[in-house]
């Protein structure tokens, strides 16, 4: 996190505490991230065993939630931080929340490998595979922007989730004609759909940091209508 | 008193090269002369006159001593120095050999606190110069986990991570806890060493791949062909009309199968480079000309006009890249939009220059309310960056908006183009990707059915010069790494 910009504080220990928490956040970011990647590569390489270690992170994941958060209630009850360093320990609060829930996504995720590698590939995992590259960048590029303190850089992504949604919206198109096509996709095909939902999720949980992270470095909300690719649920 | 204060001072770098410290005993000693003309004045009864003066002299006499041997240490002193030049030789040159070291290497303190890092490593991270914690510039759990337990004197580990997004990386961490003579609780750093793996391993994935598609695409046209001549050395053997017929039809195969061997390789060559960023400089302009002349001949055939539009280019447009690459690009979107359009229709080309990526992405008035859009690729989000734009608009029938994802997709066709003489590899816009993926660009589609299409590829301009430095360093230690 950059704390340039702001005066050190009187008490050094204080400042430490606070760049060990934006680290900290950073580093279960890390954790999220790596679970969303390699669930993704357990579909797409039919890995159950990669699978099954992914399921298994996390509980490390919710571990690092609560020490977090006792760390942020700690801060806050002894230091009673205000401005700007208030706003690192509530953008921290809800950060951990939201990767927690991507944490969790990429947990659903790779439930689902094992019953996918019981039936044949389709030619749609590569697009999941795609979409989930999309999402990964982005939820990569926010967290990069968290630890930076670039508040464009998060807006920018913020901007991009519409993206996300075009290529859920093609998934899902996609995956409901192939499915009723052809009865022996429909087993496969709504476990890719389920996915692809996780995926568009995490997408979403990106854009909540992005907001956050916007609000740790200029202290406003982002009020404008995010942009919004079509939903196939409502067409 | 005073005197016996100076011979003290005199005695101080005799002390001080003996490798005694001065400051202390020198106080002490003064302090302790004082305590001694007191007790003899004392003695001699002279109580409360002469315990004033003579603490009061002693205390003087501390007084100028502190500032006596604030002077000295002051002071350069060049003995020792001369004594440790050897020593300090060898620290400047495993100093500058880490600094020259074209591979990232850290020294990681107490709590993750990067504690040195060599320019390599400032580079491949993107540090700035202070000195941060490790979690925020590498969040990989595996390397942080390494870290810490060689910070707890553990053994060290190798560790393997690579990153798909943005861009594809994969690198090998080397941990080594290394215990260092200073004080205090904490003995152990962790030395992080990063291998930049991305080529071999993409060399290794590029070769299945590469024959997994090759074999597949292939085998269409030589199945045909064997049957061909299967059938042309047996019952057709004398039939002058269908031998004519069926070598059409194999010189059509045949030219469809060196068409896509050459995309294929084409493809592999692009995507093997794709790691590095080209350091070139190229006028999109001239190019955007060049291209539209060697097509003029196909356009004018089916009567469509390619119109060029280059608005705001009058300072020249040079965007970083290699200028055979940038050739295909463009080449091939021409060359799509001019397939793909009805005879008679009219093509247009804009150039634009050193605008954001925003502007970049959302050039000009959407085609149609209700057309799609989609980024295919684009670079790592920067605010401040600046790009050269070129883009392609046809009024063909348009691509629906579920088929957008998989426009980049290899060897994906849009339903209907995928027979006929016409009919592409697949390849094209999969290698327009990855040659803008190498220059680190982006690449745009917005597409309405009945209306056309319209692909943008924008590039970062060529002004930083700066920014030249970095590939060097990253192919340097690629080089190292292999």
């Amino acid at each position: 996190m950059n704390t340039s910009h702001t005066a050190p504080h009187i008490v050094k220990a204080f400042s430490e505490e606070l760049e060990q928490l934006t680290a900290d956040v950073a580093a279960m970011g890390g954790l999220a991230e790596s679970m969303v990647s390699d669930a993704l590569q357990a579909a797409s390489s039919r890995d159950g065993d990669l699978a099954d270690e992914v399921r298994l992170r996390d509980a490390q994941v919710d571990q690092m939630q609560r020490d977090i958060e006792k760390k942020i209630i700690r801060l806050l009850a002894l230091r009673q931080p205000i401005a700007q360093d208030l706003r690192v320990c509530i953008a921290a609060l809800k950060i951990v929340s939201d990767l927690e829930r991507v944490g969790d996504l990429a947990k659903s995720i790779a439930r689902r490998v094992h019953t996918l590698n019981a039936s044949d590939p389709t030619a749609l995992n590569g697009a999941v595979e795609r979409m989930g590259r999309v999402v990964q960048s982005h939820l990569h590029q926010v967290l990069d922007a968290y630890a930076t303190g670039e508040a464009s850089r998060a807006v920018a992504v913020w901007e991009r989730d519409d993206d996300v949604d075009e290529h859920y919206n093609a998934l899902f198109r996609d995956l409901v004609t192939a499915m009723r096509e052809d009865g022996s996709m429909i087993e496969p095909g709504a476990h890719l759909l389920f996915i692809a939902k996780n995926l568009e999720r995490i997408g979403d949980h990106a854009t909540n940091v992005a907001e956050v992270v916007h609000y740790l470095v200029t202290g406003q909300e982002l009020t404008a209508d995010r942009p919004r690719g079509p939903r196939p649920e409502t067409s | 008193m005073l005197r016996e204060g100076m011979t003290e001072d005199r005695n101080t770098p005799a002390k001080r090269m003996t490798g005694d410290r001065p400051r202390r005993r020198d106080i002490a000693l003064t302090a302790s002369i004082g305590v001694v003309v007191m007790l003899v004045l004392a003695v001699a009864g002279e109580l409360s006159g002469g315990a004033f003066l003579g603490g009061a002299a002693a205390f003087i006499a501390l007084a100028f001593v502190y500032y006596l041997t604030a002077l000295t240490t002051a002071e350069p002193n060049p003995r020792p120095l001369a004594v440790n030049a050897p020593r300090d030789l060898e620290a400047e040159a495993s100093v500058t050999m880490l600094e020259r070291l074209p591979i990232p290497v850290l020294l990681i303190g107490a709590g993750g606190r990067i504690e040195r890092a060599n320019p390599a490593a400032r580079t491949f991270l993107g540090l700035g110069t202070e000195r941060g914690l490790l979690s925020t510039v590498l969040r990989q759990p595996r390397v942080l986990e390494a870290v810490s337990a060689a910070l707890r004197g553990d053994r060290g580990a190798t560790v393997e991570y690579s990153t798909l997004a943005p861009l594809e990386s994969h690198v090998r961490a080397y941990v080594e806890p290394i215990r260092l003579s200073a004080p205090g609780p904490m003995p152990f750093r962790a030395m992080l060493v990063l291998a930049d793996d991305t080529n071999s391993k993409r060399a290794e994935r590029m070769r299945a791949d590469f024959l997994a598609n090759a074999s597949h695409e292939l085998r269409t046209p030589l199945a045909s062909l064997a049957g061909f001549i299967e059938t042309l050395s047996g019952p057709a053997r004398d039939d002058e009309e269908a031998r004519d017929r069926f070598l059409e039809i194999m010189t059509v195969q045949t030219e469809r199968m060196r068409r896509l061997i050459n995309d294929l390789l084409s493809l592999s060559r692009v995507e093997m480079n794709e790691h590095m960023p080209p350091t070139g400089s190229v006028d999109l302009d001239n190019l955007t000309a060049d291209v539209s002349e060697a097509l003029a001949p196909v356009a004018a055939s089916r009567n469509i006009s390619v119109e060029i539009d280059e608005a705001g280019t009058e300072g020249g447009a040079q965007v970083r890249g290699d200028r055979d690459q940038l050739y295909e690009v463009i080449e091939n979107l021409v060359q799509n939009a001019i397939k793909y359009s009805p005879d008679g229709s009219q093509v247009k080309v804009s150039v634009r220059y050193g605008i954001s990526r925003d502007a970049a992405e959302h050039l000009g008035a959407r085609i149609d309310p209700d057309s799609g859009r989609l980024t295919l690729t684009a670079p790592a989000l920067d605010p401040e960056a600046k790009f050269g734009v070129v883009r392609v608009q046809d009024q063909g029938g348009g691509i629906e908006r579920r088929y957008l994802p998989r426009l980049a997709e290899r060897f994906f066709r849009v339903d209907g183009q995928k027979s006929g003489p016409t009919s592409g590899t697949g390849l094209g816009l999969a290698i327009v990707k990855h040659i803008v993926n190498r220059h680190r660009g982006g690449f745009t589609v917005e597409s309405a059915p009945g209306t056309g299409s319209v692909f943008t590829v924008f590039f970062p301009v060529a002004a930083a010069m700066k920014t030249l430095e970095t590939p060097e360093l990253r192919d340097q230690s690629d080089s190292v790494a292999q």
